[in-house]
């Protein structure tokens, strides 16, 4: 383990491809699962709290003049209809969302569908339960995380440097299949960096600072912070945006973990050991 | 890497459709009291000593939206309406030296103050209103709560369908924060009655469900077990947190 964090230390060098690596700590690899398991939880039981007051204004108050999204019930010849507004665009989505599945076999007016919330049915106080308790494992994990990969190395092996920036559109056109060797990199290539990085230092940690906002007792103590954000109603379209963002990067990261060597990657955030495969370097 | 990604996306949509039974399960059994055990936690980092923000008057809500549970309609709470709640009292008792009955009036006299602040519903929305009273801290001094005194249980008109009173609780810290008010008046005019009249808590550090609407009676107490569903309230015997800063 020492040897692999002082070759993480290192300047990046190309490694023999088929070599197995030891890349993730036990405690990255416990606390990956831990806050996926909780940002899972947190997003099904998002959207059970979201369904409650289904709208998001870009004021402090709620203010119908400063609508950005909402997601409703209507009715069209004598049929419910269930309708999404977004910017003033209402667009029909029956059967899915404004009109859709109520957790208990049938359909109502209700924003997000039974089968994505948590709980399935309409239960705001045991959604809040849920998101409040997974709001603090994802904390805790994302701090364990952070220390055990700052003390390891890893962390360092991720961080995108301004020397990363000009091997960004390469990477890009590598993965486009526009190039055919992608640009040398260290152990993570430029743009799985550049989604690291923003992914941990700007997604998770304004999650949670937009959550905390939510809270009247936390808007007392610390006023400024729900003004920085544009008002509380505001804070609630910044938490809910943020989290179709962190959904984008979720998608992108579960295709790329199965287009890009499924067990591979699976094994080393399992057991913590990587085979190198051809253009893979180690260091930062 | 085709065939890979279909399994992928199979197998999430088969468990998300899946899962109803096993989603109630978890919510309802045994991890039941490991959900709610946030709640103690949340309360010692956030606590309620802030201030919560206030706002110019210019930014009320002059049609502040109505909730809660039906406005009462039952003999009593009409009789006293009709007369401009001539013959209101509201009862301080319970674990107190001197139980009080105080009129509206009397309240007025206890003393005024007037805070425009936001209403944060659990649901999600907020609404701004100016509100007027005396504050809880100078209605519960009056009445003396004995040291054994560790709540005031707030007993109000308003019952839901079934029958089941509205009721609420603070602690005598919270009771005690300069911003908890009696509110008497909502945007310079008297509460009227969708709006809780004649006197409704109003505590802007927590949720809108604690600020109870219709209170006809507080009441020190030691604990709150054995009131109702042992909660401390209306919504908190269904499962909302007592605790309702966050």
């Amino acid at each position: 383990m020492t040897s692999s964090a002082e070759r993480a230390r290192a300047q990046p060098r190309a490694a023999a491809p088929g070599t197995l690596v030891y890349r993730h700590g036990v405690a990255e690899r416990t606390t990956h699962w831990l806050w996926a398991l909780a940002l899972l939880v947190l997003f099904m039981s998002g959207l059970q709290i979201f369904n409650a007051a289904p709208y998001l204004d870009a004021s402090d108050k709620s203010d119908p003049q400063r609508r950005v999204l909402a997601i409703r019930a209507s009715t069209i010849d004598g049929q419910p209809v269930g309708v999404v507004t977004v910017f003033g665009h209402a667009l029909r989505t029956t059967h899915l969302l404004g009109y859709t599945d109520d957790g208990m076999g049938f359909e109502s007016a209700r924003a997000f569908p039974g089968w994505l919330t948590l709980p399935g049915p309409q239960d705001l106080a045991d959604g809040r339960r849920w998101h409040l308790l997974f709001a603090w494992v994802l904390v805790i994990a994302y701090g364990v995380y952070l220390i055990a990969a700052a003390r390891r190395g890893t962390l360092r092996e991720f961080v995108l440097r301004p020397s990363d920036l000009p091997k960004l559109w390469p990477m890009q056109l590598y993965y486009l299949r526009l190039r055919s060797e992608p640009p040398p990199h260290g152990t993570y290539n430029p743009m799985q960096k550049a989604a690291y990085t923003i992914v941990l230092f700007w997604f998770l940690p304004l999650l949670i600072v937009t959550g905390l906002a939510l809270s009247p007792g936390v808007d007392a103590s610390v006023p400024w912070l729900t003004v920085l954000l544009g008002g509380r109603q505001f804070a609630r379209l910044w938490h809910f945006v943020l989290m179709v963002l962190l959904l984008g990067y979720f998608g992108t990261h579960l295709t790329l973990v199965v287009c890009t060597g499924c067990w591979n990657n699976m094994r080393s955030m399992i057991t913590g050991w990587y085979r190198l495969k051809d253009h893979d370097g180690v260091g930062p | 890497m085709k065939r890979g990604l279909f399994v992928a996306s199979s197998l999430a949509s088969l468990g998300l459709s899946g899962c109803g039974p096993l989603k109630d399960a978890l919510t309802n059994g045994p991890f039941h009291s490991v959900l709610s055990g946030t709640e103690g936690l949340n309360r010692v980092v956030i606590d309620t000593r802030g201030m919560a923000r206030l706002y110019p008057d210019s930014a009320v809500d002059r049609n502040f939206r109505v909730n809660g549970l039906d406005t009462p309609s039952d003999d009593l709470y009409t009789r006293l309406a009709r007369s401009g709640f001539r013959d209101y009292r509201l009862i301080v008792d319970g674990l107190v030296d001197r139980p009080q009955k105080l009129s509206l009036p009397e309240l007025r006299a206890a003393g005024s103050l007037a805070q425009t602040t936001r209403h944060d519903c659990v649901e999600g929305w907020s609404a701004i209103g100016k509100w007027n009273g005396p504050r809880l801290g100078t209605v519960l001094a009056m009445a003396q709560p004995k040291a054994a005194a560790r709540y005031c249980v707030f007993r109000c008109f308003d019952r839901d369908a079934s029958g089941q009173p509205y009721y609420e609780s603070l602690d005598l810290h919270q009771a005690a924060h300069p911003q908890t008010l009696l509110a008497l008046d909502l945007n310079d005019a008297a509460l009227d009655p969708d709006h809780g009249a004649p006197v409704r808590l109003r505590i802007p550090t927590q949720l809108g469900y604690k600020s109870a609407k219709w209170v006809s009676r507080i009441e020190l107490v030691a604990t709150l077990d054995g009131l109702y569903g042992g909660g401390g309230g209306y919504w908190e015997d269904q499962n909302y947190d007592w605790y309702a800063g966050i």
